[in-house]
Formats: structure tokens, C-alpha cells, sequence
């Protein structure tokens, strides 16, 4: 007993009353399969023997846009030729065209043809065009074979090329040269049927009915006990689905916040545009430092200064500090301090304007930590390892008896918990607001020696004039690298990455 | 960061080892300065170094360099000792340069023998010099003259920008000053310094000879210095004496590790003026006195160190010691080391001394408690929620341009907060709403699979004059489908989802919004505050991102909702 799927039966069946012989196309019909369908089914019958397919390749003549109009109006020459005998034989092709419905464009080209066919003949001396004299007393010039095809191909819609005469290919190729008309090879299929496909066509009818889909109603009226589901090719590729994900980067920062809340750290929060002050003065940057050129800092346009009557004493006592130390033990910078540049609004260069704040604040108990995720500026060309624009980790931690084993303690803690490192190691690092300064790298099995962190000890330059007594740890981790590092990418601007694609297909780890 | 050259060959030669090559060793070595190799030329045997500390000026040439690190080689401890002959030269100041460029610092340096490549070492540390410390020469320009061509004394004064001509460096026709603003490079490049005034600096010698026209350029006749110059004069105008004074001291001390011996000049300023002093003699070699506490030192580093021991590692670190006691250093900070400030410094060259791997790190647990942003946890639900409706998280830049922010939108131009020195014409503000965000990233997806749903819960930046900053950030979101069939009956259905679940009443509220079709978007409305919009977007702004499936979208300001919420 031979058993088909139900598309297989049908084609095989339609194919036997079409007389065994069969295009594709008419096969579309009878069954009313789509294509896919009909060459899918027509595949697997071919492999069991069945049938046979038999390809046959043809070029196939359709008409332009531009074709199908000449066909319904006459081509132009024909139309020039009409009016110019209508006119009397004899005309200015200017004239006969303007009558003839041309446009202006297209008049030489009416004319050319209108010559090269021997219909015409045109005098350039006193610009007149003359119906050739074998013509003159014809009623009709007659019909060439480009009018015939285009005629032909007017009422089928399309024609095989091999199938036309030799005059009729030569005229073909003639209106292709005008584009009026498209020659694309095309392949025809035609299924046969073997003599064993016609067995199987008569004995295949008693095969049980096959459902692709379950339905509701084969449950509920119980007919799936009659009815056989189809197995399905279980290993055919499926369509993707995209799930809603979090972005990759944001996730690796919530990660870093959950461990260093874990650490006992509190998160600060400000804005992106910041004052001088908290930027650079309050963190003994100097006036004129280059930092603060417009190469290296964003400056707002308007409005330009910011307010920060506020903090009028500690902008004194800053002040005093840049220029002569104040009560620091400094001898200060030793310039005259600017309040109208402390005022000036720019985009954050970095996230310590942060803890400046937090210092200043004195919203704090003692011992404390905190820490913050602050998306910072830099007027930078982007490229593979700049951004103009950036996330920066940092944060402080503030206590009485905090030395340089603490700060190098707490670089090691962060390695370890946030960078997985194995070891660690540290080296002299500079910052204007921190002494010591330290840099740190982490090293991890498969990565090797990795730039982590810079941090160090607050100068009291800083902390003083903010109005703090104990020592105070300032760090910074480098956490786009180690994102980069984790994500196996190369290149910073992945970080904003505006492919969707790869972030559809960055596995979530 | 300055970076600076120095030849391998030299390099050695000064610090009396062999790297063979090493640069992991070279770096090593140079951690104890905080330098790091940047590049290595093998070809032509040049490395460059970055300087981290852009306040060690001492560090930029390779004399310095090599000086600074012969202690932690074990060569030469304590700190390099200068003198300077007998005043040999005089300089008049005049007291119109008070409010111009009021000082000047100058010495002599006599029989020196230059190779072509001290001659590039010595432009190159002037170069870093004028840059980094010297402001691009607005704080301190140095001028190196060849001394045998000049005739005493020297007179600092103005000119008038037609008065004075000269033949400045590089060229072979004579220009007068104002010329040299507007023809020379250098003119060109620092010429703003001196434009804003009437009358220019200008350094003549006896016989009133040009020597240069300060800070911008030298004369060609008497500021060319080759392999054949044995006898040079340094000078350094600018605006801060001691400033002036510290370049002069580093430029002349560099010269005397070229085996010249430097005399001194003697500055005459005006008796009748503002000039605090009016007779300097300069270069100063002397050092400074610092006393540096014993507990201090030991209380920062978390250490127990000795006077004695604090002693010698300060002298490893090139510092000199006047005497050691019981409880204190008296430290010897050398005139090179303008970077000492604080006892804080000296403290950091005993912790490097000693070497920070050498140091027990210490982790402490401290009885604080960790706390995320208040809003964080809401944030994070939000997100979660968009997640799950099956919206893709994207992160965009905040910085953003007029075009994307408006015109792209078909909307309303409104005042937002640009930048003064935008670096790029695509980075010139700050976004005040999300949705151009999510526009451009679709229309860089066009041919990524359909349909695409994103949405970003992120920043956007508002003017507000009340706030310290003018301005106030606040989180919005925005989401957006884009499909063949996307619709306002879809979007508004993921809204209602946000919204029930988030917990928030909102209602719709008919509206008309330029970036939206009309008769298609609605204001959303929560507690009776309008915090946002919804709606399908004008194929005027499709066209504009060069969109081709419809986009339905929405943007909240999710911070007037989260501020409910954690107030309630």
C-alpha cells in the first residue's frame, strides 16, 4: 500500500487527469496549490519515481510601460507618417508632429525611424519631410513586423522567443534596442508521470486524510481520532524571534551598582551640566589648567553661568586655597582666582564633581561610602577607543583613620568583586586632587594585566575648604574596558551601538 | 598628558643601563615618574613617553627625566645641585608692560657644545614647556639666543605694531610686528595673546638689535642656534614671576647637564611703578625648605616608618634632607621640583620610595549601608515591563544636534542647552525628549528584520532657571514599534500594559502634535498633569528619517511618575 500526504495525492491525481503531462503553472490551477507547494510536493514525488520534471529554458519577451503605450497608439514614426499625408505629402516635421500629438522630444526620434524605414525622406535645406514617392499613392504603408509583434505581445501579454519567426526575433531585438520591449531567460517546468506514479495514483486514494494542524474543532467534535497528523520535517529552520531584552551595557551596570551597594556603598546623582566649580575648583584643578581648555571640556552656550551663591563660603574658602593655600598647609596655586569662571556652566568631564558635592553637602555620617554611575562629556572625535561621551564609575569613602592601606585595600576588594581579577598590582598614578595617587591593574586568567582604576587619597586642598576633617578615598574603575573585555568587543562604540541586530543576537550572560 | 620623545640611544646613556630593547622593562622603571611608553621607534630609536603628571614640568627632557629616576636606580640620591656664575647680562624692563607681559627671567650658558641632537632634545623640551606649563605661551614663552651676537644690556619694552621690523625665525625679509601676526605661522597661532593690546612686547639688545617678539617669535639673525654655538642667552617673558622664574631654572639647568656653565642676569624694573621688586636676579637654584612630619607621613600611609627611614627614602625620590629628627624632616625641595605644594607630596614620593606593591592593602568593613538612587528600583521595574512586552533596550548619546531634535521631527523648535565648542556638527546639545533617539536608531536599522520594537528609558536635559546648574535631567521613555502594520491601536495597548502594571491611572486626551498624524495621537494624561504623548508618526517625519514601514510611538516623562510614586 502506498501512502502520500495529501498534497502529494492531489498533484499526483491532478497531474493523471491533465493527461500526464503538465506545466507547473497548470498544475496552480488544478490543485490550487501555491507555487512552493506544487515544486515541493513535485520534488518528493520526483524521489520516490513517481513522476519526472523536466526543465526547459526559454527567453521570454514581455512589453515596457513604453511598449504597451506604442502598441494601443501606433508607434511615432507611424503617427508622424499619417499626418505628414494627411498634410499633403509633404510637411515641416514641426508642424506634422505638433498635429500628430508628439511631444517635442521625441521628434527626431519619430523622424529618424520614419527615415530608416524608407517611409520619408527629409530635406534639411528648407526642413521638410516628404512621404517617399513608392509610398505617395499607397492608402496605407503597410504594417512592419516590430508593429506586428508589439501587436502580438499587446494582446498575449508575453511570448517565448524561440517560438517567433525569423523575422519576428530580428524585430524582437530591434524594440529591445528601443526599449519598448524586456528579453529575460526564464526556466518552464514540466512534470510527467511514470508509469509507476500512475499506480500509485489509483492505489494512494485510500490513504487516511492527513491534518497539518490541530485544530479546536478536530478536539471538540473528536474527528482527530480519524484523522492522521502529519509528521513534520522537525529539523526544518524556523522564523526568529526576537525577544524584549535589556540592553547588554545597562545590565553590566546594574551588576556593578548591585555589587557596590552590596560593598555598602549609597549612590549620588547630578546633573549633566555642572558649574566650573564643583568640576574643577572645588577639586583643586587650577583656573587655567589645561583641562579646562575647550579642546578638553564642553563649555554650554547659553546660559553661561551657573549659581552658586549657595555655597558662597566654600567658594571663599576654595578660592583662598588656589591662591595661597588658606588654611591647608599649601602653598596654593598661587594666582588670582576667578569668581565669574567658577560660575561658568559646562557639560561634566567627569563623575568626582559627584562626590565634591556629597563632601560639600555634609549629608553624610562618618564612616560612609558612596559611589556613582554618571554619564560624563569630552569634546572627542569617536573613534575605536574614544567616545565623546561616556559612563564613569566612581565614588569616595570617608573615615577617620583612612591611610593608603585602606584606599589600596578597597582597589583590591573592587578588582576582586567587580572584575573577577586574580591578582592585582598598583603603580603611582597623578590626578590634581588626589596624593597619592594610585593606579590600578587587575589581572585575569585568559586576559592578562588589564588597567582597572585611578584613585587616591584627597589632597587636603580638597577636602578643607568642602569643610571635611577625615581623610577621604577617592576611586574611579575602568568599566568600560571591562565590558569590552566581557562582551569580546574592540571597539568603545559598541557601547552605543546602534545595531539591532547585534543586540538581538548579544547573548544575555 | 604631555608625551615626550627622547632618544633610546641617549636614554641609556643617561641612566647608565642597558634595555636592550626592553620596553616592559623601560616601563617598570619609568612607573617610579609615572610615565608609561607610548610608542617605540625602532627605526629611528625614539621612544615616546607619556608624563602623567602634568604638573612635573622637570620631567620633560630626557636630563630630567634621567635625574629624576637616578635614586631609584641606585646611582645618585638626593636631589642635583645647580649654581650660576656672576650676573653677566642686564635687562631693563619698561613699565608699560605691567598690564601686558610684565616679567622676564634671563641667564647666560657659556661654553656648551651642541650635537643636532641636544638641539632637538632642547626644542622639544621648550616646546612641551611653552604648551603644557606655559599655557600655549600665554603664561611663559622661553627665547634662546645665540649670546656672541649680542650686545648688553637688554631692554624689555613695547612697540607700536608698524613701528619695530625684523627678520623673524625661518624667514629672510624683514616684517614689522603687525606683519608677523597676520603672515607668520606662529604669529597666526599665538598672535591672539598680544592683539588685544595697543603695543607689543619686544626684547632689544644695546645696539638695538631685535632678539625676538615675545611670545611670539625669535629673530632669525640672533635666535639660531647650531652644532657651532658654544655661548647661548636664555630668556622666558610671561605673565606670573614665578612662573618665569621656574622655566628660566629648567631650561638653564638642562643646559648645564650639557656641560655649560650658566651666569646670571640681573632684571632692572621700573623704579616708579607696581613692580614689587625692582631689582631680581635671576636664574634662582636655591632650595626650598619643607618640614615633614613624621606622624602625618606615617598616618596617611598607614606605616610606621622612621625619621631616619622616611630620610632615605625621600632622598631616593631626588630630595634633599637638611636634618633628620626625632618627630619631623627638614626636606629640601629642589628648585626643579615646582610641584611640591603640600607635605602631601613629599608623603607620596616616601609611599613610591617604598614602592606601593611593598604595602599591605588593608579592606576594612565598614558599618555603612548600601543604597542604589531612590528611584533605581523603579527604573529597573519600568524597564523590566518594556522588556516584557517585547521591547528592545537601546542606549543612545545624549548629545545630539538641532536637526535631529526638531527638523527631523517636523516640531517645534524649543530652547535646549547647546555646547559652545561642539566637536562635531552631529554633537552640538543636549536632547530634551527621547523619541528622535529612537528614530535615528531605527533608521539606521532599515534593513534589520521587521518588526522592530525598542524603547529607552534614559535621560533628557530641561532648562530650569531656578536650579544651581540652570538646568535639571530628567528620566523619560519612549518606545517605539515599526512594522508594516504598526499602529496607534498597538502602541496604545503597550501603553496601557506600562501604565497597569506600573500601577499608574492614565487617560488619553485628543491632541494634535506635529511629529504625529493628526487624528492619531493623544496626550497621556496621569493625575491630571500632561506627561506625555502617543500616536503613529507623520510620514513627514518617516520621509525625514528616510523610514519606510510605519512607526507608532510613545514618550513619557517618567519622572513627574516616579516622584509620585516614591512621595506617595
Amino acid at each position: 500500500m502506498v501512502e502520500l500526504r495529501t498534497q502529494e495525492q492531489r498533484l499526483l491525481s491532478a497531474l493523471g487527469s491533465l493527461g500526464g503531462k503538465a506545466s507547473v503553472e497548470q498544475l496552480i490551477d488544478a490543485c490550487r496549490f501555491p507555487d512552493t507547494a506544487v515544486m515541493r510536493n513535485a520534488l518528493t514525488l520526483q524521489e520516490k519515481n513517481y513522476i519526472t520534471i523536466h526543465a526547459e529554458h526559454q527567453n521570454v519577451i514581455k512589453l515596457t510601460p513604453e511598449g504597451q503605450q506604442y502598441a494601443k497608439n501606433g508607434l511615432p514614426e507611424r503617427n508622424l507618417i499619417r499626418t505628414v499625408a494627411a498634410l499633403g505629402g509633404t510637411a515641416d516635421p514641426q508642424t506634422a508632429a505638433k498635429q500628430a500629438g508628439i511631444e517635442p522630444q521625441f521628434i527626431q526620434i519619430a523622424l529618424g525611424w520614419a527615415i530608416r524605414k524608407k517611409w520619408a525622406i527629409y530635406a534639411s535645406e528648407n526642413n521638410t519631410i516628404r512621404i517617399a514617392e513608392p509610398l505617395l499613392h499607397q492608402a496605407f504603408i503597410p504594417e512592419g513586423c516590430d508593429e506586428t509583434l508589439l501587436k502580438y505581445l499587446n494582446d498575449k501579454g508575453q511570448a517565448a522567443l524561440e517560438e517567433l519567426s525569423p523575422e519576428l526575433k530580428e524585430a524582437a531585438e530591434q524594440l529591445k534596442k528601443r526599449t519598448l520591449l524586456t528579453i529575460e531567460p526564464k526556466t518552464t517546468r514540466t512534470l510527467q508521470i511514470t508509469p509507476r506514479g500512475k499506480k500509485a495514483a489509483v492505489e494512494s486514494k485510500a490513504a487516511p486524510q492527513e491534518i497539518t494542524q490541530l485544530t479546536p474543532e478536530l478536539i471538540i467534535t473528536g474527528k482527530w481520532h480519524t484523522t492522521k497528523l502529519q509528521k513534520y520535517n522537525i529539523q526544518a529552520p524556523v522564523a526568529k524571534t526576537w525577544p524584549g531584552k535589556k540592553h547588554p551595557y545597562l545590565q553590566f551596570l546594574d551588576e556593578v551598582r548591585a555589587k557596590l551597594v552590596n560593598l555598602g556603598f549609597q549612590e549620588m546623582t547630578g546633573t549633566s551640566v555642572e558649574t566650573s566649580f564643583f568640576n574643577f575648583d572645588a577639586l583643586y584643578t587650577p583656573q587655567d589648567h589645561p583641562a579646562r581648555e575647550t579642546s578638553d571640556i564642553y563649555y554650554v552656550e547659553d546660559p553661561q553661568y551657573g549659581d552658586i551663591s549657595q555655597h558662597a563660603t566654600t567658594v571663599q574658602h576654595v578660592a583662598e586655597t588656589h591662591e595661597n593655600g588658606w588654611k591647608t598647609g599649601s602653598t596654593g596655586w598661587e594666582y588670582k582666582y576667578s569668581f565669574l569662571i567658577a560660575q561658568r556652566l559646562i557639560l561634566r568631564g567627569h563623575g568626582t564633581c559627584l562626590s565634591a558635592r556629597t563632601l560639600e553637602s555634609k549629608k553624610f555620617e562618618v564612616p560612609s561610602k558612596h559611589f556613582s554611575i554618571a554619564r560624563v562629556y569630552r569634546p572627542e572625535i569617536t573613534d575605536k577607543t574614544h567616545l565623546s561621551e561616556f559612563n564613569q564609575v566612581e565614588g569616595i569613602v570617608i573615615d577617620e583613620n583612612l591611610t593608603l592601606k585602606d584606599l589600596l585595600g578597597v582597589l583590591g576588594k573592587f578588582a576582586m568583586e567587580i572584575a573577577g581579577a586574580d591578582k592585582v598590582r598598583f603603580k603611582p598614578d597623578y590626578f590634581p586632587f588626589t596624593e597619592p595617587s594610585v593606579e590600578l591593574s587587575a589581572y585575569k586568567e585568559g586576559y592578562g594585566w588589564v588597567e582597572f582604576g585611578g584613585s587616591g587619597i584627597f589632597r587636603p586642598e580638597v577636602t578643607l575648604p568642602l569643610g571635611v576633617k577625615e581623610p577621604v578615598i577617592a576611586w574611579g574603575l575602568g568599566v568600560d574596558r571591562l565590558f569590552m573585555m566581557r562582551a569580546d568587543i574592540d571597539d568603545i562604540r559598541m557601547i552605543f551601538s546602534q545595531d539591532l541586530d547585534w543586540l538581538r543576537r548579544k547573548q544575555v550572560t | 598628558m604631555p608625551t615626550i620623545d627622547v632618544e633610546y640611544a641617549e636614554l641609556e646613556h643617561l641612566l647608565g643601563i642597558e634595555l636592550q630593547g626592553d620596553m616592559a622593562k623601560l616601563d617598570e622603571i619609568l612607573a617610579f615618574i609615572k610615565g608609561e611608553v607610548k610608542l617605540y621607534n625602532e627605526r629611528e630609536g625614539i621612544i615616546s613617553i607619556e608624563m602623567k603628571d602634568t604638573n612635573r614640568p622637570d620631567l620633560w627632557s630626557v636630563e630630567g627625566l634621567s635625574r629624576a629616576l637616578s635614586g631609584y636606580l641606585n646611582q645618585q640620591k638626593g636631589p642635583k645641585h645647580y649654581a650660576a656664575g656672576k650676573p653677566a647680562v642686564e635687562v631693563n624692563v619698561n613699565a608699560k608692560l605691567w598690564n601686558i607681559r610684565p616679567f622676564i627671567c634671563c641667564s647666560t650658558v657659556k661654553g656648551i657644545h651642541l650635537t643636532d641632537a641636544i638641539i632637538r632634545g632642547l626644542m622639544h623640551q621648550q616646546d612641551k614647556l611653552d604648551k603644557t606649563y606655559g599655557r600655549s605661551r600665554q603664561k611663559t614663552s622661553i627665547g634662546i639666543y645665540n649670546l656672541d651676537l649680542i650686545t648688553a644690556p637688554l631692554k624689555y619694552t613695547v612697540a607700536k605694531p608698524d613701528e619695530a621690523s625684523f627678520v623673524p625665525l625661518g624667514f629672510t625679509e624683514k616684517m614689522t610686528l603687525s606683519e608677523i601676526l597676520e603672515r607668520h605661522p606662529k604669529g597666526i597661532e599665538y598672535g591672539d595673546i598680544v592683539k588685544k593690546h595697543p603695543v607689543y612686547p619686544i626684547l632689544f639688545d644695546s645696539k638695538g638689535n631685535v632678539l625676538s617678539f615675545p611670545p611670539i617669535i625669535n629673530s632669525n639673525d640672533l635666535g639660531k642656534v647650531t652644532e657651532q654655538t658654544r655661548n647661548l642667552l636664555v630668556e622666558v617673558t610671561g605673565t606670573m614671576h614665578k612662573t618665569v622664574l621656574n622655566t628660566l631654572n629648567l631650561v638653564t639647568s638642562a643646559l648645564i647637564d650639557r656641560g655649560g656653565k650658566a651666569y646670571t642676569a640681573t632684571i632692572h624694573y621700573p623704579q616708579d611703578s607696581e613692580y614689587p621688586e625692582k631689582k631680581v636676579i635671576t636664574p634662582d637654584f636655591s632650595n626650598r625648605r619643607m618640614s615633614l612630619s613624621v606622624e602625618y607621613t606615617n598616618k596617611l600611609l598607614g606605616l610606621k616608618l622612621s625619621a631616619q627611614r622616611i630620610s632615605e627614602l625621600l632622598l631616593t625620590a631626588g630630595l634633599g634632607i637638611e636634618k633628620t629628627q626625632k618627630d619631623s624632616v627638614d626636606v629640601l625641595v629642589p628648585c626643579y621640583r615646582i610641584d611640591v605644594m603640600h607635605q602631601v607630596d613629599l608623603i607620596e614620593d616616601v609611599a613610591i620610595a617604598y614602592g606601593y606593591n611593598n604595602i599591605e592593602p588593608l579592606w576594612r568593613e565598614l558599618p555603612t549601608t548600601g543604597r542604589a538612587k531612590p528611584d533605581q528600583r523603579l527604573i529597573d521595574i519600568a524597564r523590566e515591563l518594556m522588556v516584557g512586552l517585547g521591547y528592545q533596550e537601546t542606549l543612545t548619546y545624549t548629545l545630539t544636534n538641532q536637526e535631529s531634535l526638531f527638523d527631523k521631527m517636523n516640531a517645534q523648535k524649543t530652547k535646549n542647552v547647546e555646547v559652545a565648542n561642539p566637536k562635531v556638527v552631529t554633537m552640538t546639545c543636549l536632547r530634551n525628549w527621547l523619541l528622535p533617539s529612537l528614530m535615528e536608531f531605527l533608521s539606521n536599522n532599515q534593513s534589520v528584520e521587521f518588526p522592530q520594537k525598542i524603547f529607552e528609558l534614559g535621560k533628557v536635559t530641561l532648562l530650569d532657571e531656578a536650579k544651581e546648574t540652570k538646568t535639571r535631567d530628567e528620566e523619560w521613555l519612549s518606545a517605539a514599534t515599526a512594522h508594516a502594520n504598526a499602529n496607534f491601536t498597538e502602541i496604545k495597548s503597550a501603553l496601557d500594559a506600562f501604565f497597569g502594571n506600573f500601577g499608574v491611572d492614565w487617560q488619553i486626551k485628543e491632541t494634535a502634535h506635529p511629529s504625529f498624524i493628526e487624528g492619531r495621537v493623544g496626550r497621556v494624561i496621569v493625575g491630571g498633569v500632561d506627561v506625555g504623548v502617543v500616536g503613529e508618526i507623520n510620514p513627514l517625519v518617516l520621509e525625514a528619517w528616510k523610514l519606510e514601514n510605519p512607526v507608532a510611538a510613545f514618550e513619557v516623562n517618567l519622572q513627574r511618575i516616579l516622584e509620585g510614586k516614591l512621595n506617595k
